[in-house]
């Protein structure tokens, strides 16, 4: 069977799994800023501290405000996503939640610490001691690392999925370590934390990068600018590294996932590397760049280094060409903005360092604007090579996505899917909305000197009066 | 141990009930409030008391879904497996209630502003209500959505979501010196009481009729004293507020609300699904329970100190000027 036959035998199917990438790759858009923006902002706090810096404190003050406005949309899609597990799949949940759930009790735990955090972190503002307020705000990096880690523990334990004895088709008993620390999350934690911590860089600086080229260039746009920047642009390199060692890896660990995400059809030696392209049914590859043997180099460090193909899995056990081509390529766009963002990167490093100052250049700003939506794309493509080179798998090996969904009518799933998606453009809207009326509140100030500007926002402390 | 776990559990559940339902009520009172001019000074107090816990009572929901499916997979198979509908409907008031609270302190025009607050009252009676419908349906044994069992609980939900509401607003009309509000909130807590007195006694009814088991170890059983601590409270909270002493009313709306639903938890107990599903047969395996309770552990005793923390700056922010 293939998963054109499965989506005509389970019609909730294919709304299911629209519903589920689509509400994920919602989330997951507010997770860089909700997860790094915090240490960001310390870092630049800890500067203003430091040097007696007003307008870095002014700058970290109002990341601050922006994280929690992230954090509040952020604890709503996923209160959505925590009822969709049971909504879309409960036959996963009832026969895995004892070894799946256990990342998300751990999550919640940092949620919890965060949300709290937070509010602890706005609240205080000139109403703590400065030092302790930010020995105080110290707490939020660790509980947005903890919380990232619960989440790619159960992300990781769908991919490889171990820790857990079975008695006839029921988990009789669940090694809590080893359902936590699977294969996959070696790899998975720390290329996503580094995936973060770079997009949060990115899309911060890539709004001060826009003021540059309105020709905004104080003080004030310069160390907001330069600061993200400068964190991205040392962690990129790394993330090339880190991702690499995830493709290696998964060549071991996920075979099926690997022969998707390169399209290679049958095992071979000296590989090609295919960029671009695509694979038809017949195994051919249309269009693309090919380049001879270098998969095989990458993997195994020889041209002779064989990799196993498609077709040395079942048909219902890999995924069909459609699902292999969407990895390829969403595989590509990933590596291809890894490797712009490093040699953007790199030409911000070599004018930092050679010449001690923050590069001049109109193309550097334009691209260093273009950065932050690159990173999203990229986290996104990254997801998409997880998530749809795993099919038709929902635990890799265990239980096919066709087994887990719900029974509920199609049209049920249909309908909440078109619910959802209208709600979200109207959080969407909403959002940008009250980011844009911050802005322009702020831009307001820099003019005056007053400014409180976490007063009135999510987790934020009330304002000191009430009036009608 | 999967005891404890289901103990966790309720606590989850009836910190949602409360908190949430205080943050709910509040909601309900802003739907009710009348037109733009005659609801503009209620409905002023509400924003203001609601926006420093904005969907921060999520967090127990979120934990109580947690604890469930990792505890008790089986219950949450079953319980979604049926009831879908119900919780399609509560999610959804749930995202609209806070989309357009947020969209209504940036809504300019008049109409608009109008809209997000009629879309933020509706969605404050929608959670409620099919939250505790979906208990209904599980507390009647057959997992059926709709049912005079959902519908009672569903009811009795909006009843005391709307008292603690009215509760709680007259504490923050107090702190803020609005001797107009306190007024006004004290005589929708007191006719919220009598309803909640109403509606709690047809509720009963209908289990005694749809549920006999049940019924029984609510007014013999296991339920019993957490049924009796709803009973006589309630109509002392709506006592007090009458009389306008105001000592303990809080803390006793509390009490009364969170008993309620104790009262429901432990007369069907050891059931989590009377008739079909024990806590022992739904208990995932023994080592992930003892994971649940370290978290849970830890979780008391970091969060504790820190909400202690946040709650003290809040109060010292009235005080104190910048
Ligand atoms: C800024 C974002 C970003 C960048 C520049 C890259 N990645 Fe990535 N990648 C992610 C963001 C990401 C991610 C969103 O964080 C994923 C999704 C799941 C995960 O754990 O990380 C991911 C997953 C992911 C996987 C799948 C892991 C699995 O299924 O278990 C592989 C093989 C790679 N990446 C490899 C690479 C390579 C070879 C890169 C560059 C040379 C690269 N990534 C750059
Ligand atoms: C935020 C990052 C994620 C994104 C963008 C993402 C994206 C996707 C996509 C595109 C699919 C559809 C695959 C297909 O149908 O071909 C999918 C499926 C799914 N994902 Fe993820 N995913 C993410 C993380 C996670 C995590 C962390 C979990 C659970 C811990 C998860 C659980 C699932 C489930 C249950 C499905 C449905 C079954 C399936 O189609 O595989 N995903 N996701
Ligand atoms: C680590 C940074 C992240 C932050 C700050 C964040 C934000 C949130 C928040 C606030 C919640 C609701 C929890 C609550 O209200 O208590 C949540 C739940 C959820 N998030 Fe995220 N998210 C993060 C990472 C991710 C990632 C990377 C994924 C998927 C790839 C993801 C998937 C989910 C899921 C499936 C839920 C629902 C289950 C649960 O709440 O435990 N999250 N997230």
């Amino acid at each position: 069977m293939t998963s054109a036959v499965w989506l005509e035998i389970e019609p909730a199917l294919l709304p299911s799994r629209i519903q589920m990438a689509f509400t994920l790759a919602s989330h997951v858009l507010l997770v860089p800023l909700g997860v790094a923006l915090p240490t960001l902002t310390l870092l630049m706090e800890g500067i203003g501290l430091a040097r007696k810096d007003g307008t870095a404190l002014r700058i970290a003050r109002r990341w601050s405000v922006v994280m929690a406005v992230q954090f509040a949309v952020g604890a709503v899609t996923g209160t959505i996503l925590s009822f969709e597990f049971g909504i879309l799949w409960p036959r996963m949940m009832g026969r895995f939640g004892s070894a799946f759930g256990l990342g998300f009790a751990i999550e919640g735990l940092a949620f919890f610490l965060e949300a709290i955090f937070i509010g602890i972190y706005l609240y205080g503002w000139n109403r703590l001691r400065p030092r302790t307020h930010f020995l105080l705000g110290l707490v939020l990096p660790p509980a947005g690392l903890l919380g990232a880690f619960g989440v790619l523990a159960a992300n990781a334990w769908m991919n490889t999925p171990a820790g857990i004895t079975f008695q006839g088709a029921n988990v009789s008993d669940v090694d809590v370590m080893a359902a936590l620390f699977t294969r996959a999350l070696g790899y998975e934690f720390w290329h996503f934390m580094i995936a973060i911590y770079m997009t949060a860089g990115f899309v911060v600086a890539s709004i001060y990068a826009v003021a540059w080229l309105r020709g905004r260039r104080d003080h004030y746009q310069r160390l907001a600018f330069a600061v993200p920047f400068t964190v991205a642009a040392l962690l990129t390199p790394v993330q090339l590294v880190v991702g690499d060692l995830s493709a290696r890896a998964i060549a071991e660990d996920q075979p099926a996932k690997f022969a998707a995400v390169e399209i290679t059809w049958q095992t071979r030696d000296h590989n090609p590397e295919v960029i671009g392209g695509l694979l038809d049914d017949s195994g051919t590859v249309h269009f693309g760049i090919s380049v001879p043997a270098l998969d095989s180099v990458l993997v195994g460090y020889s041209p002779g280094t064989v990799i196993q193909g498609l077709t040395s899995f079942p048909t219902n056990s890999r995924p069909s060409t459609v699902e292999a081509n969407i990895a390829h390529l969403a595989f590509d766009v990933m590596v291809g903005l890894g490797s712009a963002g490093a040699a953007l990167a790199a030409w911000h490093l070599w004018v930092l360092v050679r010449r001690r100052r923050l590069s001049e250049s109109r193309w550097f700003y334009r691209l260093a604007a273009l950065a932050g939506a690159g990173s999203y794309v990229a986290v996104e493509a990254g997801w998409i090579t997880t998530e749809v080179g795993r099919q038709p798998w929902i635990v890799y090996g265990m239980m096919r996505v066709s087994e887990a969904v719900t029974s509920a009518p199609a049209a049920f799933v249909w309908s909440m899917l078109a619910t959802l998606v209208a709600i979200y453009v109207l959080i969407a809207f909403f959002f940008i909305a009250l980011l844009l009326r911050l802005a322009a509140r702020w831009r307001q100030e820099d003019l005056r000197e007053s400014a409180t500007p976490e007063v009135g926002v999510p987790y934020g402390p009330r304002p000191r009066t009430f009036s009608a | 141990m999967p005891e404890g776990t289901a103990f966790l559990l309720l606590l989850a559940i009836t910190a949602y009930s409360t908190a949430g339902g205080v943050d709910f009520g509040a909601g309900i009172w802003d739907l009710l409030a009348g037109g733009s001019e005659r609801g503009r000074e209620a409905r002023a107090l509400i924003d203001h008391s609601m926006a420093p816990v904005w969907e921060v009572n999520n967090v127990w929901l979120v934990l109580g879904i947690v604890l469930c499916w990792t505890g008790f997979p089986l219950l949450f198979q079953t319980v979604f497996a049926g009831l879908y509908p119900l919780f399609a409907f509560a999610l959804v008031g749930l995202i609209l209630r806070g989309a357009f609270f947020a969209f209504r302190h940036i809504a300019d025009e008049p109409r608009a502003h109008r809209l997000a607050d009629l879309v933020f009252g509706l969605s404050s009676l929608l959670t409620p209500f099919f939250f505790a419908a979906s208990l209904g349906a599980i507390a009647s044994g057959n997992l059926e959505p709709i049912s005079p069992m959902s519908i009672a609980f569903g009811t009795v939900s909006l009843a005391a979501t709307a008292f603690s509401g009215a509760s709680f607003l007259v504490g923050d009309a107090r702190r803020y010196g609005a001797e107009e509000m306190v007024t006004y909130f004290r005589r929708r807590a007191v006719v919220a009481a009598l309803a909640l007195i109403v509606v709690g006694t047809a509720a009963l009814a209908t289990i005694a009729f749809e549920a006999p088991a049940l019924f029984r170890s609510m007014i013999a059983g296991k339920g019993l004293p957490f049924a009796l601590v709803t009973m006589v409270l309630t109509p002392v909270v709506g006592f007090l507020l009458w009389r306008g002493i105001f000592r303990w009313y809080r803390l006793l709306t509390v009490a009364a609300v969170g008993s309620l639903v104790f009262a429901w938890a432990f007369a069907q107990s050891p059931y989590l699904v009377p008739g079909r599903l024990t806590i022992a047969q739904a208990a995932a395996p023994p080592s992930t329970q003892v994971l649940l309770l370290v978290v849970a552990v830890v979780l008391l005793l970091v969060i504790a100190p820190a909400m202690g923390l946040l709650y003290y700056l809040d109060q010292r922010g009235t005080l104190e000027s910048p």
